[in-house]
Protein backbone atom coordinates (compact mmCIF):
# COMPACT_ATOMS: atom_id res chain seq x y z
CA UNK A 1 0.00 0.00 0.00
CA UNK A 2 2.81 2.39 0.87
CA UNK A 3 4.07 2.12 -2.66
CA UNK A 4 0.86 2.19 -4.26
CA UNK A 5 -0.66 5.07 -2.36
CA UNK A 6 -1.28 8.09 -4.75
CA UNK A 7 -2.42 11.36 -3.22
CA UNK A 8 -1.52 13.38 -6.45
CA UNK A 9 -4.70 15.06 -8.52
CA UNK A 10 -5.67 12.00 -10.73
CA UNK A 11 -6.04 14.78 -13.39
CA UNK A 12 -2.88 14.94 -15.37
CA UNK A 13 -2.16 17.87 -16.07
CA UNK A 14 -0.97 17.40 -19.76
CA UNK A 15 -3.66 15.59 -21.07
CA UNK A 16 -6.52 16.27 -19.06
CA UNK A 17 -7.96 12.60 -18.93
CA UNK A 18 -8.82 10.68 -15.60
CA UNK A 19 -6.28 8.54 -13.45
CA UNK A 20 -5.92 5.31 -13.20
CA UNK A 21 -6.73 4.94 -9.28
CA UNK A 22 -10.00 2.19 -9.29
CA UNK A 23 -12.51 3.26 -7.01
CA UNK A 24 -14.52 -0.07 -6.74
CA UNK A 25 -15.11 -0.50 -3.35
CA UNK A 26 -13.72 -3.58 -1.91
CA UNK A 27 -16.17 -6.65 -2.33
CA UNK A 28 -19.23 -6.99 -0.65
CA UNK A 29 -19.20 -9.50 2.61
CA UNK A 30 -21.60 -11.85 3.26
CA UNK A 31 -24.44 -9.90 5.82
CA UNK A 32 -23.34 -8.16 8.34
CA UNK A 33 -20.04 -7.49 9.07
CA UNK A 34 -18.37 -9.97 11.75
CA UNK A 35 -17.75 -8.74 15.09
CA UNK A 36 -14.38 -9.51 16.08
CA UNK A 37 -13.25 -7.78 19.15
CA UNK A 38 -11.63 -4.78 19.84
CA UNK A 39 -7.95 -4.34 21.14
CA UNK A 40 -5.18 -2.16 20.88
CA UNK A 41 -2.45 -4.45 18.46
CA UNK A 42 1.17 -2.98 18.63
CA UNK A 43 1.31 -5.49 15.67
CA UNK A 44 -0.75 -3.30 13.73
CA UNK A 45 1.06 -0.85 10.74
CA UNK A 46 1.02 2.70 11.68
CA UNK A 47 -1.38 4.53 8.93
CA UNK A 48 -0.97 7.73 10.43
CA UNK A 49 1.65 9.55 11.82
CA UNK A 50 1.97 12.41 13.74
CA UNK A 51 5.45 13.77 14.24
CA UNK A 52 6.08 16.93 16.26
CA UNK A 53 2.83 18.20 15.23
CA UNK A 54 2.46 21.86 15.60
CA UNK A 55 -0.34 23.96 14.13
CA UNK A 56 -0.71 27.86 13.88
CA UNK A 57 -3.62 29.96 13.01
CA UNK A 58 -1.16 33.12 11.64
CA UNK A 59 0.97 33.81 14.30
CA UNK A 60 -1.49 31.66 17.41
CA UNK A 61 0.01 28.50 17.79
CA UNK A 62 -3.33 26.37 18.53
CA UNK A 63 -1.59 22.72 18.99
CA UNK A 64 1.86 22.41 20.20
CA UNK A 65 3.87 19.39 19.48
CA UNK A 66 1.99 16.17 19.07
CA UNK A 67 3.06 12.95 18.55
CA UNK A 68 0.89 10.17 17.50
CA UNK A 69 1.02 7.14 16.04
CA UNK A 70 -2.74 5.84 14.83
CA UNK A 71 -2.69 2.25 13.71
CA UNK A 72 -4.64 0.54 10.98
CA UNK A 73 -7.99 -0.69 11.67
CA UNK A 74 -8.12 0.35 15.52
CA UNK A 75 -10.30 3.32 16.91
CA UNK A 76 -8.20 6.11 18.26
CA UNK A 77 -10.06 8.42 20.28
CA UNK A 78 -8.82 12.47 20.90
CA UNK A 79 -10.30 13.65 24.60
CA UNK A 80 -9.77 17.07 26.15
CA UNK A 81 -11.48 19.99 27.35
CA UNK A 82 -12.97 22.55 25.02
CA UNK A 83 -10.09 24.61 23.46
CA UNK A 84 -7.70 21.72 23.57
CA UNK A 85 -6.84 21.18 19.79
CA UNK A 86 -8.29 17.91 18.95
CA UNK A 87 -10.37 18.89 16.77
CA UNK A 88 -8.06 21.36 14.99
CA UNK A 89 -5.77 17.96 14.71
CA UNK A 90 -8.31 15.79 13.58
CA UNK A 91 -8.82 18.28 10.68
CA UNK A 92 -4.90 19.00 9.87
CA UNK A 93 -5.40 14.79 8.59
CA UNK A 94 -7.34 15.88 5.56
CA UNK A 95 -6.61 19.05 5.08
CA UNK A 96 -9.80 20.71 6.26
CA UNK A 97 -7.51 22.99 8.00
CA UNK A 98 -5.66 24.29 4.58
CA UNK A 99 -9.50 26.06 4.20
CA UNK A 100 -8.12 28.68 7.06
CA UNK A 101 -6.19 30.71 4.74
CA UNK A 102 -3.65 31.53 7.76
CA UNK A 103 -3.89 27.93 9.23
CA UNK A 104 -0.13 26.18 8.63
CA UNK A 105 0.89 23.11 9.95
CA UNK A 106 4.46 22.11 11.34
CA UNK A 107 6.28 18.94 11.59
CA UNK A 108 4.93 16.08 10.00
CA UNK A 109 1.30 13.56 9.51
CA UNK A 110 1.93 11.26 7.21
CA UNK A 111 -0.44 8.61 5.67
CA UNK A 112 0.71 5.20 4.46
CA UNK A 113 4.14 6.64 4.82
CA UNK A 114 3.47 9.65 2.07
CA UNK A 115 4.10 13.24 4.11
CA UNK A 116 0.49 14.66 3.39
CA UNK A 117 1.95 18.13 3.27
CA UNK A 118 4.65 17.69 0.80
CA UNK A 119 4.20 19.77 -2.44
CA UNK A 120 1.83 18.50 -4.99
CA UNK A 121 -0.44 16.11 -2.71
CA UNK A 122 -3.93 16.90 -3.44
CA UNK A 123 -6.47 17.83 -0.78
CA UNK A 124 -8.87 16.64 -2.76
CA UNK A 125 -7.31 13.43 -3.35
CA UNK A 126 -6.21 13.37 0.52
CA UNK A 127 -10.13 13.65 1.56
CA UNK A 128 -11.03 10.31 -0.69
CA UNK A 129 -9.21 8.11 1.23
CA UNK A 130 -9.25 9.80 4.29
CA UNK A 131 -13.64 10.22 4.65
CA UNK A 132 -14.98 12.58 7.69
CA UNK A 133 -18.14 12.93 9.27
CA UNK A 134 -18.96 15.87 11.32
CA UNK A 135 -20.63 16.60 14.71
CA UNK A 136 -24.12 17.79 12.73
CA UNK A 137 -25.58 15.39 10.11
CA UNK A 138 -24.74 17.20 7.07
CA UNK A 139 -26.83 15.38 4.06
CA UNK A 140 -27.32 16.89 0.79
CA UNK A 141 -31.03 18.33 0.56
CA UNK A 142 -30.94 15.64 -2.16
CA UNK A 143 -32.31 11.98 -2.22
CA UNK A 144 -30.73 9.08 -0.31
CA UNK A 145 -29.43 7.68 -3.28
CA UNK A 146 -28.27 10.54 -4.34
CA UNK A 147 -26.23 11.36 -0.94
CA UNK A 148 -24.25 8.63 -1.70
CA UNK A 149 -23.93 8.53 -5.54
CA UNK A 150 -22.51 11.57 -5.69
CA UNK A 151 -18.71 11.36 -4.33
CA UNK A 152 -17.94 8.58 -6.59
CA UNK A 153 -19.66 10.31 -9.32
CA UNK A 154 -17.49 13.37 -8.99
CA UNK A 155 -13.84 10.96 -8.47
CA UNK A 156 -14.99 9.30 -11.94
CA UNK A 157 -16.42 5.95 -10.68
CA UNK A 158 -17.26 4.12 -13.22
CA UNK A 159 -18.86 0.97 -12.05
CA UNK A 160 -22.71 -0.18 -11.28
CA UNK A 161 -23.62 2.58 -8.84
CA UNK A 162 -26.86 1.04 -7.86
CA UNK A 163 -24.30 -1.71 -6.21
CA UNK A 164 -22.09 0.52 -4.80
CA UNK A 165 -25.01 2.64 -2.88
CA UNK A 166 -25.88 -0.41 -1.50
CA UNK A 167 -23.03 -1.62 -0.62
CA UNK A 168 -22.22 1.58 1.65
CA UNK A 169 -25.65 1.55 3.23
CA UNK A 170 -25.15 -2.09 4.08
CA UNK A 171 -21.83 -0.78 6.01
CA UNK A 172 -23.31 1.93 7.59
CA UNK A 173 -26.17 -0.37 8.86
CA UNK A 174 -28.99 1.85 6.55
CA UNK A 175 -29.52 -0.23 4.22
CA UNK A 176 -33.00 -2.24 5.51
CA UNK A 177 -34.08 0.76 7.01
CA UNK A 178 -34.16 2.93 3.33
CA UNK A 179 -33.50 0.03 0.74
CA UNK A 180 -37.52 1.07 -0.05
CA UNK A 181 -37.17 4.73 -0.29
CA UNK A 182 -33.64 5.85 -1.95
CA UNK A 183 -35.11 8.21 -3.99
CA UNK A 184 -36.78 10.21 -1.16
CA UNK A 185 -35.23 13.16 0.13
CA UNK A 186 -32.20 12.43 2.85
CA UNK A 187 -33.54 15.33 5.33
CA UNK A 188 -36.63 13.16 6.23
CA UNK A 189 -34.53 10.77 8.19
CA UNK A 190 -33.79 10.95 11.69
CA UNK A 191 -31.08 12.45 12.57
CA UNK A 192 -29.14 9.24 13.21
CA UNK A 193 -30.15 7.76 10.44
CA UNK A 194 -28.47 11.03 8.91
CA UNK A 195 -25.88 10.18 10.65
CA UNK A 196 -25.68 6.80 9.31
CA UNK A 197 -26.26 7.91 5.52
CA UNK A 198 -23.16 10.11 5.55
CA UNK A 199 -21.16 7.76 7.38
CA UNK A 200 -22.54 5.74 3.92
CA UNK A 201 -21.40 8.48 1.85
CA UNK A 202 -17.62 9.06 3.11
CA UNK A 203 -17.19 4.80 2.67
CA UNK A 204 -18.60 5.21 -0.78
CA UNK A 205 -15.70 7.06 -2.03
CA UNK A 206 -13.75 3.78 -0.43
CA UNK A 207 -11.29 5.76 2.18
CA UNK A 208 -9.63 3.66 4.51
CA UNK A 209 -9.81 6.36 7.24
CA UNK A 210 -12.58 7.82 8.70
CA UNK A 211 -12.33 11.17 10.63
CA UNK A 212 -15.63 11.41 13.26
CA UNK A 213 -15.45 14.87 14.72
CA UNK A 214 -18.04 14.55 17.70
CA UNK A 215 -20.25 11.90 15.54
CA UNK A 216 -22.80 11.20 17.94
CA UNK A 217 -23.23 14.05 19.83
CA UNK A 218 -26.25 15.62 18.50
CA UNK A 219 -27.86 12.41 18.71
CA UNK A 220 -30.32 10.60 21.68
CA UNK A 221 -28.48 7.77 23.51
CA UNK A 222 -29.95 4.92 21.20
CA UNK A 223 -28.80 6.66 18.21
CA UNK A 224 -25.45 7.06 19.43
CA UNK A 225 -25.06 3.55 20.56
CA UNK A 226 -25.86 2.87 16.42
CA UNK A 227 -23.37 4.65 15.82
CA UNK A 228 -21.05 3.15 18.63
CA UNK A 229 -21.98 -0.37 17.40
CA UNK A 230 -21.40 0.55 13.86
CA UNK A 231 -18.11 1.90 14.49
CA UNK A 232 -16.95 -1.15 16.15
CA UNK A 233 -18.22 -3.46 12.65
CA UNK A 234 -16.60 -0.58 10.78
CA UNK A 235 -13.02 -1.06 12.54
CA UNK A 236 -12.27 -4.64 10.48
CA UNK A 237 -12.14 -2.68 7.28
CA UNK A 238 -11.21 1.25 8.66
CA UNK A 239 -9.15 2.96 10.42
CA UNK A 240 -11.15 5.23 12.90
CA UNK A 241 -10.22 8.36 14.42
CA UNK A 242 -13.06 9.96 16.85
CA UNK A 243 -13.40 13.50 18.21
CA UNK A 244 -15.36 13.12 21.52
CA UNK A 245 -16.37 15.50 24.83
CA UNK A 246 -17.89 12.13 25.94
CA UNK A 247 -15.48 10.07 28.22
CA UNK A 248 -17.50 6.90 28.25
CA UNK A 249 -17.93 6.56 24.16
CA UNK A 250 -14.09 6.78 24.26
CA UNK A 251 -13.58 4.38 26.79
CA UNK A 252 -16.63 2.09 25.24
CA UNK A 253 -15.67 2.34 21.32
CA UNK A 254 -11.56 3.16 21.21
CA UNK A 255 -8.55 0.99 21.03
CA UNK A 256 -6.36 3.94 21.92
CA UNK A 257 -6.69 7.69 23.37
CA UNK A 258 -4.78 10.51 23.32
CA UNK A 259 -5.64 13.05 26.37
CA UNK A 260 -5.42 17.08 25.24
CA UNK A 261 -5.17 19.69 27.26
CA UNK A 262 -4.75 23.31 26.97
CA UNK A 263 -2.01 25.99 28.15
CA UNK A 264 -3.04 29.67 28.27
CA UNK A 265 -0.29 31.98 27.80
CA UNK A 266 -1.50 35.82 28.04
CA UNK A 267 -5.19 35.18 27.09
CA UNK A 268 -4.18 32.81 24.27
CA UNK A 269 -4.48 29.14 24.68
CA UNK A 270 -2.19 26.42 23.45
CA UNK A 271 -3.66 22.42 22.89
CA UNK A 272 -1.22 19.87 23.68
CA UNK A 273 -1.00 16.32 24.02
CA UNK A 274 -1.00 14.94 27.70
CA UNK A 275 -0.99 11.37 27.51
CA UNK A 276 -1.66 8.81 24.55
CA UNK A 277 -1.92 5.01 25.41
CA UNK A 278 -4.03 2.28 25.09
CA UNK A 279 -7.69 3.23 26.13
CA UNK A 280 -7.71 0.64 28.82
CA UNK A 281 -4.65 2.22 30.24
CA UNK A 282 -6.03 5.74 29.95
CA UNK A 283 -9.37 4.86 32.44
CA UNK A 284 -7.74 2.15 34.61
CA UNK A 285 -4.07 3.51 35.29
CA UNK A 286 -3.30 7.06 33.45
CA UNK A 287 0.00 7.65 33.69
CA UNK A 288 -0.23 11.74 34.23
CA UNK A 289 -1.84 13.22 36.83
CA UNK A 290 -3.40 15.64 34.60
CA UNK A 291 -4.99 12.70 32.57
CA UNK A 292 -6.39 11.33 35.72
CA UNK A 293 -7.32 14.79 37.30
CA UNK A 294 -9.69 15.30 33.84
CA UNK A 295 -11.41 11.98 33.53
CA UNK A 296 -11.76 11.40 37.24
CA UNK A 297 -14.08 15.03 36.45
CA UNK A 298 -11.76 16.57 39.16
CA UNK A 299 -11.31 19.54 36.98
CA UNK A 300 -13.38 21.06 33.47
CA UNK B 1 -1.21 21.25 36.72
CA UNK B 2 0.32 24.62 35.45
CA UNK B 3 -1.98 27.44 33.87
CA UNK B 4 -4.99 26.09 32.49
CA UNK B 5 -8.16 26.84 30.69
CA UNK B 6 -10.69 25.07 32.04
CA UNK B 7 -11.49 26.15 35.72
CA UNK B 8 -9.27 24.46 38.50
CA UNK B 9 -12.27 23.89 40.66
CA UNK B 10 -13.61 21.69 41.62
CA UNK B 11 -17.48 21.81 41.02
CA UNK B 12 -19.68 21.10 43.88
CA UNK B 13 -20.70 17.71 42.45
CA UNK B 14 -17.08 16.64 42.89
CA UNK B 15 -16.70 17.40 46.08
CA UNK B 16 -19.66 15.57 47.15
CA UNK B 17 -18.00 12.56 45.07
CA UNK B 18 -15.04 13.06 46.67
CA UNK B 19 -16.43 13.06 50.42
CA UNK B 20 -18.54 9.96 49.56
CA UNK B 21 -14.91 8.64 48.71
CA UNK B 22 -13.51 9.37 51.55
CA UNK B 23 -16.31 8.31 53.71
CA UNK B 24 -16.22 4.85 52.22
CA UNK B 25 -12.15 4.81 53.53
CA UNK B 26 -12.78 6.21 56.56
CA UNK B 27 -15.44 3.38 56.92
CA UNK B 28 -13.01 0.81 55.90
CA UNK B 29 -10.84 1.72 58.72
CA UNK B 30 -13.55 1.72 60.95
CA UNK B 31 -14.84 -1.47 59.93
CA UNK B 32 -11.73 -2.86 59.69
CA UNK B 33 -10.85 -1.90 63.55
CA UNK B 34 -13.96 -3.88 64.60
CA UNK B 35 -13.25 -6.72 62.91
CA UNK B 36 -9.30 -6.30 64.37
CA UNK B 37 -11.22 -6.10 67.29
CA UNK B 38 -13.25 -9.35 67.66
CA UNK B 39 -9.66 -11.14 65.92
CA UNK B 40 -7.73 -10.11 68.96
CA UNK B 41 -10.73 -10.97 71.40
CA UNK B 42 -10.86 -14.37 69.73
CA UNK B 43 -7.18 -15.31 70.31
CA UNK B 44 -7.45 -14.08 73.87
CA UNK B 45 -10.59 -16.59 74.50
CA UNK B 46 -8.70 -19.38 73.04
CA UNK B 47 -4.97 -18.81 74.57
CA UNK B 48 -6.58 -17.46 78.23
CA UNK B 49 -9.44 -20.05 78.01
CA UNK B 50 -12.18 -17.80 78.47
CA UNK B 51 -15.17 -20.31 77.45
CA UNK B 52 -17.62 -17.80 79.15
CA UNK B 53 -16.21 -15.16 76.91
CA UNK B 54 -16.86 -17.50 73.46
CA UNK B 55 -20.71 -15.95 72.96
CA UNK B 56 -19.72 -12.32 73.06
CA UNK B 57 -17.00 -13.39 69.92
CA UNK B 58 -20.43 -14.62 68.43
CA UNK B 59 -22.57 -11.72 69.31
CA UNK B 60 -19.91 -9.38 67.93
CA UNK B 61 -20.52 -10.85 64.45
CA UNK B 62 -24.17 -9.74 63.86
CA UNK B 63 -23.37 -5.73 63.68
CA UNK B 64 -19.89 -6.91 61.34
CA UNK B 65 -22.06 -8.86 59.24
CA UNK B 66 -24.68 -5.90 58.85
CA UNK B 67 -21.89 -3.60 58.29
CA UNK B 68 -20.40 -5.12 55.48
CA UNK B 69 -24.01 -5.18 53.87
CA UNK B 70 -24.40 -1.47 54.07
CA UNK B 71 -20.54 -0.54 53.19
CA UNK B 72 -20.96 -2.91 50.62
CA UNK B 73 -24.51 -1.27 49.04
CA UNK B 74 -22.51 1.95 49.77
CA UNK B 75 -20.23 1.27 46.75
CA UNK B 76 -22.47 -0.38 44.99
CA UNK B 77 -24.60 3.03 44.96
CA UNK B 78 -21.23 5.03 44.06
CA UNK B 79 -20.32 2.42 41.47
CA UNK B 80 -23.36 2.89 39.81
CA UNK B 81 -24.18 6.93 39.77
CA UNK B 82 -20.60 8.24 39.70
CA UNK B 83 -18.76 5.84 36.48
CA UNK B 84 -15.89 6.47 38.34
CA UNK B 85 -12.69 5.62 36.29
CA UNK B 86 -8.71 5.36 37.04
CA UNK B 87 -7.89 5.60 40.86
CA UNK B 88 -11.15 6.00 42.13
CA UNK B 89 -12.27 2.93 40.14
CA UNK B 90 -9.49 1.11 41.45
CA UNK B 91 -10.50 2.31 45.08
CA UNK B 92 -14.00 1.67 44.72
CA UNK B 93 -13.38 -2.31 42.99
CA UNK B 94 -10.69 -2.76 45.68
CA UNK B 95 -13.18 -1.94 48.22
CA UNK B 96 -15.32 -4.40 47.43
CA UNK B 97 -12.79 -7.18 47.76
CA UNK B 98 -11.29 -5.47 51.20
CA UNK B 99 -15.19 -5.59 52.25
CA UNK B 100 -15.12 -9.50 51.74
CA UNK B 101 -11.70 -9.75 53.14
CA UNK B 102 -13.05 -8.18 56.57
CA UNK B 103 -16.60 -10.08 56.77
CA UNK B 104 -14.53 -13.23 56.32
CA UNK B 105 -12.42 -12.43 58.75
CA UNK B 106 -15.17 -12.03 61.31
CA UNK B 107 -16.53 -15.02 60.67
CA UNK B 108 -12.88 -16.72 61.23
CA UNK B 109 -12.70 -15.23 64.56
CA UNK B 110 -16.42 -17.09 65.07
CA UNK B 111 -15.31 -20.18 63.88
CA UNK B 112 -11.84 -20.76 66.31
CA UNK B 113 -14.09 -19.64 69.41
CA UNK B 114 -16.67 -22.32 68.11
CA UNK B 115 -13.93 -24.76 67.82
CA UNK B 116 -12.62 -23.92 71.37
CA UNK B 117 -16.08 -24.29 72.57
CA UNK B 118 -16.36 -27.64 71.68
CA UNK B 119 -13.17 -28.55 72.79
CA UNK B 120 -14.57 -27.63 76.08
CA UNK B 121 -11.04 -25.64 76.50
CA UNK B 122 -7.53 -26.49 74.73
CA UNK B 123 -5.83 -28.90 76.20
CA UNK B 124 -3.32 -28.91 78.86
CA UNK B 125 0.08 -29.41 76.52
CA UNK B 126 2.25 -26.50 77.10
CA UNK B 127 3.60 -26.79 73.44
CA UNK B 128 0.56 -26.51 71.96
CA UNK B 129 -0.51 -24.08 73.63
CA UNK B 130 2.32 -21.98 73.67
CA UNK B 131 1.98 -21.89 69.78
CA UNK B 132 -1.08 -21.01 69.57
CA UNK B 133 -1.00 -18.30 71.41
CA UNK B 134 2.05 -16.78 69.75
CA UNK B 135 -0.20 -17.83 66.19
CA UNK B 136 -3.12 -15.79 67.52
CA UNK B 137 -0.43 -12.84 68.23
CA UNK B 138 1.03 -13.32 64.96
CA UNK B 139 -2.46 -13.68 62.85
CA UNK B 140 -3.81 -10.62 64.35
CA UNK B 141 -0.64 -8.90 63.55
CA UNK B 142 -0.75 -9.38 60.18
CA UNK B 143 -4.38 -8.73 59.90
CA UNK B 144 -3.78 -5.61 61.56
CA UNK B 145 -1.34 -4.01 59.37
CA UNK B 146 -3.72 -4.66 56.74
CA UNK B 147 -6.08 -2.61 58.46
CA UNK B 148 -3.22 0.00 59.39
CA UNK B 149 -2.34 -0.03 55.46
CA UNK B 150 -6.17 0.92 54.32
CA UNK B 151 -5.44 3.84 57.59
CA UNK B 152 -2.16 5.27 56.24
CA UNK B 153 -3.16 4.38 52.26
CA UNK B 154 0.52 3.13 52.38
CA UNK B 155 1.52 0.96 49.46
CA UNK B 156 4.56 -0.57 51.14
CA UNK B 157 2.79 -2.22 53.49
CA UNK B 158 1.07 -4.74 50.74
CA UNK B 159 4.57 -4.85 49.43
CA UNK B 160 5.95 -6.19 52.70
CA UNK B 161 3.00 -8.53 53.54
CA UNK B 162 3.78 -11.62 51.89
CA UNK B 163 7.28 -11.91 53.28
CA UNK B 164 5.50 -11.16 56.68
CA UNK B 165 3.32 -13.65 56.89
CA UNK B 166 6.04 -16.18 56.70
CA UNK B 167 6.01 -16.31 60.51
CA UNK B 168 2.47 -16.64 60.79
CA UNK B 169 2.62 -19.77 58.12
CA UNK B 170 6.19 -21.22 59.88
CA UNK B 171 3.67 -20.95 63.30
CA UNK B 172 1.06 -22.81 61.37
CA UNK B 173 3.11 -25.66 60.32
CA UNK B 174 4.98 -26.14 63.62
CA UNK B 175 1.15 -26.24 65.66
CA UNK B 176 0.33 -29.04 62.43
CA UNK B 177 3.69 -31.21 63.56
CA UNK B 178 3.26 -30.38 67.20
CA UNK B 179 -0.80 -31.92 66.86
CA UNK B 180 0.58 -34.52 64.76
CA UNK B 181 3.46 -35.81 67.16
CA UNK B 182 0.82 -35.73 70.03
CA UNK B 183 -2.15 -37.52 67.88
CA UNK B 184 -2.53 -40.52 69.83
CA UNK B 185 -2.69 -38.75 73.43
CA UNK B 186 -5.48 -35.88 71.68
CA UNK B 187 -7.23 -37.96 70.08
CA UNK B 188 -8.64 -37.40 65.99
CA UNK B 189 -11.20 -34.86 67.13
CA UNK B 190 -9.03 -33.07 68.95
CA UNK B 191 -6.37 -32.88 67.17
CA UNK B 192 -8.90 -32.10 63.78
CA UNK B 193 -10.38 -29.37 66.07
CA UNK B 194 -6.71 -27.85 66.44
CA UNK B 195 -5.62 -28.37 62.94
CA UNK B 196 -9.11 -26.28 62.18
CA UNK B 197 -8.26 -23.85 64.54
CA UNK B 198 -4.68 -23.04 63.17
CA UNK B 199 -5.71 -22.70 59.67
CA UNK B 200 -8.31 -20.25 60.56
CA UNK B 201 -5.58 -18.19 62.96
CA UNK B 202 -3.74 -18.49 58.99
CA UNK B 203 -6.12 -17.63 56.84
CA UNK B 204 -7.19 -14.34 58.70
CA UNK B 205 -3.31 -13.51 58.28
CA UNK B 206 -3.71 -14.02 54.92
CA UNK B 207 -6.90 -11.88 54.62
CA UNK B 208 -4.66 -8.87 56.15
CA UNK B 209 -2.23 -9.39 53.80
CA UNK B 210 -4.75 -8.93 50.47
CA UNK B 211 -6.24 -6.11 52.34
CA UNK B 212 -2.61 -4.70 52.11
CA UNK B 213 -2.12 -5.58 48.55
CA UNK B 214 -5.51 -4.46 47.51
CA UNK B 215 -4.23 -1.10 48.99
CA UNK B 216 -0.72 -1.27 46.59
CA UNK B 217 -2.99 -2.03 43.74
CA UNK B 218 -5.32 1.34 44.83
CA UNK B 219 -2.18 3.59 45.01
CA UNK B 220 -0.10 2.23 42.30
CA UNK B 221 -2.39 0.48 39.65
CA UNK B 222 0.00 -2.64 40.47
CA UNK B 223 -0.38 -5.80 42.80
CA UNK B 224 2.85 -6.45 44.49
CA UNK B 225 3.97 -9.03 42.44
CA UNK B 226 3.49 -6.89 39.52
CA UNK B 227 5.62 -4.45 40.84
Amino acid sequence: MTDSIDLVSDTDAETGKSGTRDPTPTPRVSGRPRVTGGTPNDANKVIIDFKDVDVYYGDFHAVDSVTVPVREKEITAFIGPSGCGKSTVLRSINRMNDLIESARVEGTITYHGVDLYAPGVDPVEVRRHIGMVFQKPNPFPKSIYENIAFGPKIAGFKGNMDDLVEESLLRAALWNEVKDRLTETALALSGGQQQRLCIARAIATSPDVLLMDEPASALDPIATLRIEDLMYELKQDYTIIIVTHNMQQAARVSDRTAFFSVDVNEGRRTGRLVEFTETAKIFTSPQQRETEDYITGRFG
Amino acid sequence: MGDTTHDNHETELRHHYDDELEEIRANLVDFGTMVLTNVRHSGEVVTENLLDEVADVRAADGPINSRYSELESKVFEILALQQPVARDLRFLVASTRVLYELERSGDLAVNIVKTLARLDGLPSDPIIQSLLNRLSISSAKMFASGVQALASMDPQIGVDADDEDQETDKLTRDLYQAVTERQEELGLETAVALFRMGRFFERIADHGVNIAENVTFVVTAKFPDEI
